[in-house]
């Protein structure tokens, strides 16, 4: 019987995992959207929310809820200042030539990605290569039973701070002037610049927002794991990179359905296959995906540039 | 170009600077001066001091040299950014590997075989994923790269799976072995200036135009009569088999290798090196590998922050250079000046050829 307790476990802890994608992956979907520019540091980003949620537990021991706000703060500071040192010096090349040259746009993702060795490094120095635990009075693995079924309550607590987030995206998207001035930037910046909006201001508000997630993705998946590295943001950067295009580079709701969908087939994956081999299964989705779809499952056609 | 300089081509033979500041001349000098330094002063430097050391720093950069002028083939000139250029020069190495260790075969087989099985697997690639553009075909290459790592590095019967394969034997030309730090080094770089030399006729040609102007603009490009799916091919398997070959020497040279050679992180180094040394520039690709090679090993003595040093010159570099340190209009108007006046003085002082 394929729909045993079992199963229907492992698709709850891959929803979980995925949820952790797809908060990175609205980063991703959102900073892509307005600069039209992959940010390779937003790893980082997850990583410094890490890290900060365990330095703060070590130093203050504050209650859980405590943490969360300082945590959304640290990653909009860290998004604002990564939007200040790696992209905005590339924007003032203004002129047609430089802002269709493949060169520059080259440029700007590669001083993304020389931000993000130098930061990784950084932390290397500070809290050394190896694996922090986190106290053990603030893990979330206690078992919680919803009838038949054993959850920890990490995925639970990660269920429902993504829907919070996504519900506050969502309104600060549709429903607030800063969303319609990142909508309306990600539509055209020429077009949005001539009818008034600051786009920069609203450049920096994107990587505020996109790191806010980010950010609470990273201490959510620390004290889920009870184990941070400084090299932990590769792996779901990567993902939530490969989530973001399966779903269409620009479209928020394909960046999520993409990005659970790839916890989800991980997390059987490893009840059919050896671990070393799960990461197969999300590149060859993705490989797939992009033969039959060329531009992402919810993506639209191609525009004449 | 500066039109206050008086073009060599439109002046009377009076005026004419004397031959070894024309473009030709310069040319051959340049040529020179970099075969000197590759074949005189470095061996001579390895010979003289007998650092194994600074033969590997010298093999290593050789053969990156060799994958930043092919990842810059295809993402520079062609403009098909590939992130997952380091799993073929991955195959490259296990194919030489496998084919040495396990059938014995001679590195005149294998060499040629490496880079043939590589652009194989570049070709079988290419066929489903050219009709994606821009940063879609890059993460195809990424989703790629990183299945081909997955495999060497789990596929433990074939490949030995995270050990790695040992005793892959030296570099030997029939019955010339190449044992000696020297001629490991000389073998490495007159393989390494021979691909250069190719990926040069390719790039500087009215094919590298064809390829460059489906860079700029594939649609506009197909309708001027350029097949741009053929095009979008041949690019991408050559700069495969050039890895693949890269990769044969590195399983030649080191007689190790192991899957995490060849992570997402090599390939992301070796387009550092393309975008440090100028994209689309054969040259800056030339100069990025060098740069990033060498650099990092300058950097020795600060031992820990190294890395830190590394990224940081990386981002000035990019920074305050963002179309690279010779960029590709420089470079392509340096090759194309000493074409033309070659050619002008081949076809009796009628300019052809390019402007």
């Amino acid at each position: 019987m394929v729909f045993d307790v079992f199963f229907l476990q492992q698709v709850i802890n891959g929803l979980s995992i995925g949820c952790v994608y797809a908060l990175m992956a609205i980063g991703f979907t959102l900073i892509f959207g307005v600069l039209n520019v992959v940010n390779f540091a937003h790893g980082e980003v997850y990583t410094i929310g890490a890290f900060v949620g365990l330095m703060v537990i070590t130093a203050m021991a504050p209650p859980l809820l405590a943490v969360v706000p300082l945590v959304l703060a640290v990653g909009a500071a860290s998004g604002v200042g990564l939007e200040r040192i790696a992209f905005r010096p590339f924007r003032r090349f203004t002129d047609e030539a430089s802002q269709k040259s493949r060169a520059m746009r080259e440029a700007t993702l590669l001083s993304s990605l020389a931000v993000s060795i130098v930061t990784r490094e950084i932390m290397m120095h500070i809290f050394g290569g190896d694996m922090q635990g986190i106290p053990s009075g603030y893990l979330l693995q206690q078992p919680v039973a919803i009838g038949p079924i054993m959850v920890a309550s990490g995925s639970l607590v990660i269920f429902a701070t993504s829907a919070v987030m996504l519900g506050a995206l969502q309104f600060l998207l549709y429903r607030t002037q800063t969303g319609l001035g990142i909508r309306a930037v990600s539509n055209n910046q020429l077009g949005a610049r001539y009818v008034g909006i600051n786009t920069d201001r609203t450049i920096v508000t994107t990587f505020a927002v996109g790191s806010m997630l980010g950010a609470t993705a990273g201490i959510l998946v620390g004290l889920y794991d009870g184990a941070i590295s400084p090299h932990m943001g590769f792996a779901p950067g990567v993902k939530a990179f490969v989530a973001m295009v399966m779903g269409g580079l620009s479209s928020i709701p394909g960046a999520v359905a993409c990005a659970l969908l790839l916890g989800v087939s991980e997390s059987i994956a490893t009840e059919f296959l050896s671990s070393g081999w799960k990461d197969l299964i999300t590149y060859s989705l993705l490989v797939i995906t992009l033969v039959f779809f060329p531009q992402g499952l919810f993506g639209h056609g191609r525009e004449r540039a | 170009m500066d039109v206050n300089v008086p073009d060599a081509r439109l002046m009377p033979d009076t005026l004419a600077p004397p031959a070894a500041f024309s473009g030709r001349g310069r040319r051959f000098a340049w040529t020179f001066l970099l075969l000197a330094v590759a074949f005189g002063a470095v061996p001579a430097a390895i010979v003289g001091t007998g650092s194994s050391y600074l033969a590997q720093i010298a093999i290593t950069t050789m053969i990156f040299v060799i994958l930043s002028a092919s990842l810059n083939h295809v993402t520079g000139t062609a403009g098909l950014l590939s992130i997952g250029h380091a799993a073929f020069y991955g195959i490259g190495a296990y194919a030489a590997a496998l084919l040495s260790t396990k059938l014995g075969l001679p590195f005149v087989v294998t060499l040629p075989a490496a880079g043939l099985i590589a652009a194989l697997f570049g070709f079988l690639v290419a066929l489903p994923t050219m009709r994606l553009v821009s940063i879609y075909f890059a993460v195809a290459t990424l989703g790629i790269g990183e299945m081909i790592y997955v495999v060497l590095l789990n596929w433990v019967d074939v490949t030995r799976g995270p050990m790695g394969i040992r005793g892959i034997p030296p570099i030997e030309l029939f019955g010339w072995q190449a044992d000696t730090l020297l001629s490991r080094y000389l073998a490495v770089a007159v393989i390494a200036v021979a691909c250069v030399w190719v990926l040069h006729r390719l790039t500087h040609s009215y094919y590298g135009n064809a390829l460059r102007a489906l860079r700029e603009d594939d649609q506009c490009a197909d309708s001027m009569g350029i097949n741009v799916e053929r095009l979008k091919i041949e690019s991408f398997v050559v700069a495969t088999f050039f890895a693949g070959i890269a990769g044969a020497l590195l399983a030649h040279t080191s007689a190790y290798i192991a899957p995490d050679n060849f992570r997402f992180m090599e390939s992301i180094l070796i387009l550092a090196m393309v975008v440090v040394g100028g994209l689309g520039s054969l040259p800056g690709a030339v100069v990025g590998a060098l740069f990033m090679i060498v650099l990092p090993e300058a950097l020795r003595d600060i031992g820990d922050y190294r890395m830190i040093a590394v990224g940081a010159t990386m981002f000035l570099s990019i920074l305050l250079l963002p179309k690279g340190m010779l960029a590709e209009g420089t470079a392509l108007g340096f090759v194309r000046r000493s074409f033309s006046r070659g050619w002008a003085t081949i076809a009796g002082g009628t300019p052809v050829g390019w402007k």
